[in-house]
């Protein structure tokens, strides 16, 4: 079943009404993703292409199964729109909103893990944040929730794609295709200081999941993740991982107070991640189509 | 004795984001674009006495004049600092202890209007000069830290430069304790702090001014708030005599009042003009017009330039879901740039419409506004919407092909002609 998400999954679309909302409804229902309604305050009642559109989010519950909840909310409101959905116990929320400030986000990761751990004690699903500032998830050929183009995903395959940028992450994806190789799942964690689901949360995912056969994390400069993801790799993965890290030949500039200096360290830099990674034994590919030769290569061990 | 400065220096030969773990993408784009809102030591100073922390005191002043005035006024020796958004100012002689009022008005006049990297001193900070020697520096600081994805406050016994190394040589004299995002610092935790770090002094006040200080950064949405040195005389009384502010640009809608603090100085013309267009936009050395849709993208598309064997003239990120309108402003900036030879545009559009880019591009050429060699791929949504249109203008200046490397090596090659 790919992980996180597949053909059976129900969608809420928060924020369905709005410009984003309504195009990116659209193209993921001609995806073929079980969207069933959608959540816009002050608008319940209506419908919108066909389907209903609700006041709250617990106004959606009451009339459909929803797995999953996906956020098109203006910066000021996305937290908001975050929890809002988490206190209902969806299960899964995405959050596609770039721009919402840092301490909105601090507040709504933390209190999103204690509902979670909350939910997984009284033995439910538990509630996963993905994003903000993300492009979502998709299950080739099943189900997408989030803002890619749906054509290089219509094929099922057999890698799993985990990347900080929604770009790149494209970019990888149409490589794998071409390849024949394809994807499984591709998860966009974001790009934000602050976001629910880091690289070594959806690691051990694809690690029991019995469709994927490696992983491909497209990674950055700056940040930890990737040397937390090696960690991972390291001492839990036995299903090969590659890595690329974009940036490397990013311009210089100064830095943050001494702050930004004690905090981290040597982490965040190119090298730091390389040198994580080779650790690691996960080969580093310097441009994006090496990713394949990587991919083809661990796949043949 | 003067006080202990400001000390943020520049620091050549490492990335910006490996020491902003608080900042995302765009954020670190727009800080190397020096458009974020960047706060004067007066001006960080009374935001933190908004939020009631024993702040020293100081005036701003404009000319030599008020430079005297304010050191008369204040009947002791003072010190007077240059304000300027640039780190380093104690080693460019912006910082000068001046025992009487005459001596003051000298230092103002040296000062004002002096060249600190590349930016005039307009303003100086007269503050109460305080005798270091009869107390201590310490220091304590709060920044965005997503490992522990909240703030992480930092306390330190020894304030100052060597913090630096002491991070290295002995971390643990460095208390470090996130800060709980929904709660915010609560007093006990503070005390605590202050006693692991061998804080000496009016235990309740200090860590009353830490309080405050989070209470600050929270209510602020601050990156970055940083006392330093904090000062604790004989008496055992707290005093910030210097800070660093650093605001989310997230968060600038629920600031208003700060926004007015924007100084846009010493920047290239064309990054202000982009800043207008609401770009994310970095003048660089080379040769090739650089534009793409996310940051990831164009920081790999930087990558790709230099692969090919040439130089980007520029960092621009046109965001997502950028319409025709969008793009033909980004075209039309790159266009004004004269290093530019040739132009690289790396689209892969997922909330951006290939066709919308195309549009922009094509009414670009309409308009006369292109008139160099555009190198292109778009791929992704309306991909062979994009084609056709260009198809149907079928110019040689504009030119797609089917991925970025070709693409960058094509404008790369316009670019060596």
């Amino acid at each position: 079943m790919s992980i996180l998400i597949d053909k059976n999954t129900q969608v809420l679309v928060v924020g369905m009404t709005g410009r984003e909302g309504a195009n990116h409804t659209k193209a993921m229902r001609e995806f073929g993703t079980q969207v069933v309604a959608g959540v816009t305050p002050g608008k319940g009642g209506l419908t919108h292409e066909g389907l209903p559109v609700y006041n709250s989010v617990r106004d959606a519950q009451a009339n459909h199964q929803i797995d999953c909840s996906i956020i098109f909310v203006p910066p000021a409101g996305a937290a908001d729109a975050v929890l809002e959905s988490a206190h209902a116990g969806v299960p899964l929320i995405v959050l596609i909103t770039e721009g919402v400030p840092t301490i909105d986000m601090m507040r709504a990761v933390q209190e999103v893990k204690q509902l979670n751990a909350v939910s997984l004690a009284e033995g439910g699903k538990g509630i996963r944040l993905i994003g903000g500032n993300c492009p979502g998830l998709v299950s080739s050929g099943e189900s997408k929730i989030g803002i890619m183009p749906n054509k290089i995903y219509s094929e099922k395959g057999r890698i799993g794609l985990i990347s900080r940028s929604g770009t790149l992450t494209y970019e990888a994806a149409k490589l794998l295709g071409d390849a024949g190789l394809g994807t499984s799942t591709t998860v966009g964690i974001g790009g934000d200081p602050i976001i629910g689901t880091t690289f070594a949360d959806v690691l051990p995912l694809f690690e029991a999941d019995p469709e994927t056969d490696a992983v491909v994390v497209i990674g950055e400069i700056g940040g930890a993740d990737e040397e937390a993801a090696a960690e991972y790799i390291k001492n839990h993965m036995k299903k090969p991982v590659v890595a690329f890290i974009s940036g490397r030949s990013a311009p210089k500039g100064k830095r943050m107070g001494h702050a930004g200096a004690i905090i981290m360290g040597n982490v965040g830099t190119p090298e730091s991640k390389l040198a994580a990674f080779a650790d690691a034994n996960v080969p580093v590919a310097d441009t994006m189509p090496q990713i394949i030769d990587l991919v083809k290569q661990v796949l043949n061990k | 004795m003067q006080t202990v400065t400001s000390r943020v220096t520049w620091l050549t030969g490492v990335n910006f984001s490996l020491y902003t773990p608080g900042w995302n993408k765009r954020t670190w784009v727009k800080a190397l674009r020096r458009n974020i809102l960047k706060l004067h030591e007066y001006q960080g100073k009374e935001l933190l006495r908004r939020f009631g922390v024993n702040v020293q005191d100081g005036k701003v002043a404009y000319t030599p004049d008020e430079v005297r005035q304010i050191a008369q006024e204040y009947g002791q020796a003072v010190v007077v600092k240059a304000q300027v958004h640039v780190g380093g100012r104690g080693k460019a002689g912006g910082v000068k202890f001046s025992p009487t009022p005459d001596k003051a008005y000298e230092n103002g006049q040296k000062i004002l209007g002096m060249d600190i990297k590349g930016l005039t001193v307009k303003k100086v900070l007269v503050t109460k000069a305080v005798d270091i020697d009869k107390g201590k520096e310490y220091y304590v600081g709060m920044i965005v830290d997503r490992n522990v994805q909240s703030y992480t406050l930092m306390a330190c016994a020894e304030g100052g430069m060597e913090i630096e190394e002491l991070a290295v040589e002995k971390p643990e004299a460095i208390i470090k304790h996130r800060v709980d995002p929904v709660a915010g610092l609560r007093p006990y935790e503070a005390r605590e702090i202050a006693l692991k770090a061998g804080f000496e002094g009016n235990l309740n006040k200090l860590a009353d001014m830490m309080v405050k200080m989070s209470k600050a950064a929270f209510e602020l949405d601050a990156n970055l708030v940083e006392i330093n040195p904090l000062f604790v005389g004989e008496d055992g009384i707290p005093l910030a005599l210097d800070t660093k502010f650093d605001v989310d640009d997230n968060a600038m809608y629920r600031h208003k009042d700060l926004a007015d603090w924007r100084e846009l100085e010493a920047e290239h013309p064309l990054e202000i003009e982009a800043s207008n267009y609401g770009f994310a936009y970095v003048k660089l050395e080379g040769n090739v017009g650089v534009l793409g849709n996310g940051a990831g993208i164009v920081m790999t598309s930087l990558d790709v330039v230099n692969r090919a064997g040439a130089k980007p003239a520029n960092f621009l990120d046109i965001g997502g879901g950028a319409r025709a309108d969008i793009v033909y402003n980004a075209v039309k900036l790159v266009s004004k740039d004269t290093d530019v030879k040739a132009i690289f545009i790396n689209i892969f559009g997922g909330i951006t419409r290939a066709d919308e880019v195309a549009k922009g591009v094509i009414q670009a050429l309409k308009d006369g506004i292109l008139t160099k060699p555009v190198r292109m791929r778009i791929a992704g949504t309306a991909e062979e919407e994009a084609k056709s249109l260009l198809a149907e203008v079928n110019s040689d200046l504009i030119q797609m092909y089917p991925d970025m490397f070709q693409a960058a090596e094509a404008a790369a090659q316009e670019a060596n002609k």
